[in-house]
């Protein structure tokens, strides 16, 4: 058969140190440098269920990432993990974009790939956690795209049928190639490079494009293809009380049942 | 100098990380007390490549070298140190018959070993001491085309578990290496022994009670069996157990320091008191200094030097990292009190471990009489 | 920027039922079209849903553009995310709201690709002030670090559009005497719109024991619980207070509490009479699920955690011997008086 299947990666913030990220205020930036960075948790899953596919099918996985190559951390496990050639898109063009401006960095680089069966995406990243570029590039591409896929099975060549999570039970829904599915946890478990994975990633091919490379109009990529941007960053107010407790262990239980059921909560 | 792990080693490093994290910490304490054999864990190392590394693509194995051999038993051992220990043991006899046996020795015992589905241990030290092993008296005559072997080994590690157990015999008035399948009549696992630590690796006695092997069972030539046993022992076994021994004192120190954060004595944690700081400093350094031994001895393999070559540095990284592991983990129970002695904790357990590294692939005393007499010759 | 346009709110309906969510975001849109002084109206999509469209009018909106058609009875991808884009473009409204459903997340993102305007997600709150001296809607959603926000506006592009989570935002009040118009827009659909993907079955499944957001009192574990080596006080606490047990990401991470009862951005949100935070430091992505809550009381071992500041009730402390003690004390509370 040999499926061509793309699988979006984001590079992010190791979640246990997500302490560690500093926030100017002043300028309203988020200050992430110098914390460990890691393939963002579903897209694991996401490129696990891709190399299952691969591996039933035969095919080829391309992994397709934006940001800058100092640190390739996440591509270079996705490598090990069994993909075959890496795709970074970096341009000084693409930086700061909202969810729309990054699906259209995506577009113009799978546009430039070409042909593909399927892509995916993990359902959300652990640091902006919008859950939207999924759905956004597969509008982009034209293609039929599905949310929080728990279980993938393909009903024939040219089609599959895809369980999703929904609040209190399941959907079914049936779809044509070429697709896209956002993942989440509960369609696998992925799977750890092995020695001869990881001594297998030197030899593959990871292509660096910019925004001419892929041909993206500039004013529909990064900041400048935002249509939304952060104004700043507040303390948020609330009219808590904040009542500390004072005392010995015992009497900071104490007093703390007291205020309890003075208000009423218990 | 670029003191920089390559890529490959970072990865390396980062899987073997999350394999432990992940599979070997939740089961730990479970595996400790149950004391059986963790063929599962085994068999997960083989699917991972990681057992292999030392030996070449074409009988199965991975070969990343020595350094990496150094990070992934490393990593595992600061988590489950007897599945560290297993690989210092269990790739014995998985060197001595890449480097000195037989294409065909290669092509049989090898591919298993690799993937974890079999394992062996190698056999030197007798009742008669391991530090004193041209006294053995473990002795193979041939007899046409078979050796017969007689003999008993003693304080081998995961002899029972083994389909392959290689040995030395006398052969004569001089050395040879055998390798011996289970099952073979004859050869028989006589005893286990109690472990203080590294509880799930059996430790064992077996005898050979005219045992007839074939010729082709030789590891190499005739007469050259403790130049292969020794050989293995320091590039191997030193090696590994210096690893499992970095891999011990890293966990205790981390425990102790994660602990040294949260408890809380006096309204503050005890890490901000001058004392748990020393105790936590000495270990830092101590630990740091190990490694870039370890490491460095390692990297020297890898660029091709031999053990001969590498004779002092060897001893010197196992007896250091050895005895940092036995100082960290006692600083560790120290700073961590009452639960420090507790079985439900894990550092009583890293302490119970780090004891048994002493005596692995040489003692210490050894490895001193080994940098003693080079240095003064 | 045509300040003219509406004020939108896209309804959800499943399986004749209307979630929750579209009135809490028309209360928060009746504020704004007050503030702003443009029409509020909802648009709704489904089958034999007339109904629902008058409980949208009774909770506040003027206007219901309702889509009906056997086919769209259930959730379908292409065929929703036309229509609404359709019917956006049709009418033009200056802010289009959606609730943060599991369908609203798919089908939003969608529909602002399709219109090429801005989409934010899971704010936690809406509402019109000034940036750089010009009047915007800003649109707050969590930021990193202890109790900050990020204000987001949207300048130029129309609709613009966000996403709000259940329960978050107050419901509207009902009031059967408000009257509104219910605009038949015949949905101009075919067969092509299910060929490339179809809803095939829904599933519902009531949920195992109580669920998380009807709880009364939630008592919720962070990592901090690391040092008590699990969850255990956490569930001795919520039995003697009668309440569910819940965990952070970090506490779900380590195995303790399964997806169902994680609080936070990325998991449920509850307004509980009482909600006791165990051993978490306060992130907000963690903090906006529960800020709706009643009475809120937290204890951690950080004087400096992030959650005291969001908490009605504070006790800082090694949680090894402050939560033995709270037991107690809670278990003496509840004793029966002896005479």
């Amino acid at each position: 058969m040999g499926l061509e299947i793309f699988v979006c990666i984001k590079q992010v913030p190791h979640p246990d140190h997500f302490s560690e990220i500093h926030v100017d205020v002043g300028k309203g930036r988020v200050i992430g440098e110098g914390i460990p960075v890691i393939m963002n948790p579903l897209d694991r899953h996401a490129l696990e269920e891709g190399l299952r596919v691969k591996e039933r099918f035969s095919g080829r996985i391309t992994v397709i990432r934006m940001g800058r190559p100092r640190v390739q951390k996440a591509v270079e496990e996705a490598l090990a993990m069994g993909a075959d050639r890496a795709v970074l898109l970096y341009d000084t063009a693409f930086a700061r974009p909202d969810t729309l401006a990054t699906a259209f960095t995506l577009f113009y680089a799978i546009r430039k790939l070409g042909k593909f069966d399927l892509i995916y995406c993990g359902n959300e990243t652990v640091d902006s956690g919008t859950a939207q570029v999924g759905p956004m590039l597969a509008e982009l591409l034209d293609i039929p795209q599905v949310s929080s896929v728990q279980e993938v099975s393909f009903v024939d060549e040219k089609s599959l049928e895809v369980r999703r999570a929904w609040e209190h039970g399941h959907m079914k829904v049936r779809l044509k190639l070429p697709a896209l599915l956002s993942v989440t946890r509960d369609i696998n478990t992925p799977r750890l490079p092995t020695v001869q994975g990881i001594m297998e990633v030197p030899q593959k091919e990871v292509i660096i494009w910019n925004a001419k490379d892929i041909g993206a109009p500039l004013e529909n990529v990064g900041l400048k293809g935002s249509s939304i941007y952060a104004a700043g960053i507040h303390e948020y107010k609330t009219d808590r009380r904040r009542e500390m407790m004072q005392g010995s262990t015992e009497e900071k239980a104490q007093r703390a049942v007291a205020r309890l059921k003075e208000l009423g909560a218990i | 100098m670029d003191f920089n792990l390559s890529r490959e080693h970072e990865m390396l490093r980062d899987m073997v990380k999350e394999f432990a994290n992940g599979e070997l910490a939740p089961r730990a304490l479970e595996l400790d007390n149950k004391g059986e054999f963790f063929w599962e864990q085994v068999k997960r190392s083989g699917q991972l490549g990681l057992i292999g590394v030392i030996n070449s693509k074409e009988y199965g194995g991975t070969a990343m070298g020595h350094l990496a051999r150094m990070i992934l038993i490393e990593e595992i051992s600061r988590v489950y140190p007897p599945l560290g220990f297993f690989h210092q043991t269990g790739n014995l006899l998985m060197y001595a018959i890449e480097t000195f046996g037989t294409d065909k020795q290669k092509k049989k015992y090898l591919p298993a070993l690799c993937k974890g589905e079999k394992v062996s241990a190698l056999a030197l030290t007798e009742a008669s001491g391991g530090s004193d092993p041209a006294n053995m008296q473990t002795e193979a005559i041939l007899e046409g085309d078979y050796y017969v072997v007689n003999g008993r080994k003693s304080w081998i590690t995961a002899v029972d578990p083994a389909d392959a157990v290689g040995f030395v015999a006398k052969t004569g008035d001089k050395f040879s290496a055998f390798i011996v399948e289970k099952g073979t009549p004859g050869f028989e696992v006589t005893r286990r022994e109690e472990s203080i630590g590294l509880r799930s690796l059996p430790v064992n006695e077996f005898a050979l009670t005219n045992c007839r092997l074939p010729k082709e069972n030789l590891i190499g030539e005739e007469g050259r069996g403790l130049v292969c046993a020794l050989t293995t022992i320091a590039t191997i076994g030193r090696t590994g157990a210096a690893g499992v021994g970095l891999g011990i004192a890293r966990g205790c120190y981390e425990i102790a320091l994660k602990f040294a954060k949260e408890r809380v004595l006096y309204g503050k944690p005890i890490a901000a008191l001058q004392a748990i700081q020393f105790m936590l400093a000495d270990m830092n350094v101590e630990i740091e200094a190990a490694k870039w031994l370890c490491y460095s001895t390692a990297w020297q393999l890898d660029q091709g030097k031999t053990s001969r070559d590498l004779a002092v540095d060897i001893a010197r990284c196992k007896l250091y990292a050895v005895d940092v592991a036995n100082r960290c983990a006692y600083k560790a129970v120290d700073i961590m009190g009452a639960y420090g002695l507790s079985p439900e904790y894990r550092v009583i357990g890293l302490l119970r471990d780090a004891l048994e590294l002493g005596v692995a692939a040489g003692s210490q005393e050894v490895m001193r009489v080994t940098i003693g007499a080079t240095i003064t010759r | 920027m045509s300040d003219s346009g509406e004020i939108w709110v896209i309804g959800e309906q499943r399986l004749g039922r209307l979630e929750e969510v579209s009135l809490e975001l028309l209360s928060k849109g009746t504020a704004l079209s007050q503030r702003m002084g443009v029409a509020l109206s909802a648009v709704l999509l489904g089958d034999e849903v007339e109904e629902i469209a008058r409980e949208l009018v009774f909770h506040g909106a003027e206007k219901i553009y309702l889509l009906e058609d056997a086919q769209l009875r259930y959730y379908q991808s292409e065929a929703y995310a036309r229509l609404l884009a359709g019917v956006i473009k049709d009418h033009e409204p200056q802010v289009v709201m959606i609730g943060a459903t599991e369908i609203g997340k798919e089908l939003a993102p969608r529909v602002a690709a399709k219109l090429r305007t801005g989409l934010t997600a899971h704010c936690i709150d809406l509402y019109v002030g000034e940036v750089d001296a010009a009047p915007h809607l800003i649109h707050v959603v969590p930021g990193w670090g202890g109790n900050l926000v990020m204000h987001i506006i949207c300048p130029q592009k129309r609709p613009q559009m966000a996403t709000v989570k259940p329960g978050v935002l107050p419901r509207a009040v009902r009031d059967e005497n408000r009257k509104g118009k219910i605009i038949r827009v015949k949905p101009d659909i075919g067969d092509e719109d299910f060929s490339r993907i179809e809803t095939v079955e829904v599933v519902e499944e009531p949920p195992r024991g109580k669920p998380l957001e009807s709880a009364d009192v939630v008592v919720c574990g962070g990592w901090g619980m690391n040092a008590l080596g699990g969850f255990s006080m956490v569930q001795e606490l919520a039995d003697i207070l009668g309440g569910a047990v819940a965990g952070t990401r970090p506490a779900m991470d380590k195995g303790w509490v399964g997806e169902a009862r994680m609080i936070g951005q990325s998991g449920k949100t509850v307004s509980p009479g009482l909600f006791v935070s165990l051993g978490a430091s306060g992130a907000m992505h963690y903090t906006t699920g529960f800020m709706g809550s009643k009475v809120i009381l937290a204890v951690d071992q950080n004087l400096q955690a992030p959650i005291f500041q969001v908490a009605d009730i504070g006790i800082v402390g090694d949680l090894c011997e402050i939560l033995p003690c709270l037991t107690m004390e809670l278990k003496k509370d509840r004793m029966p008086k002896k005479f």
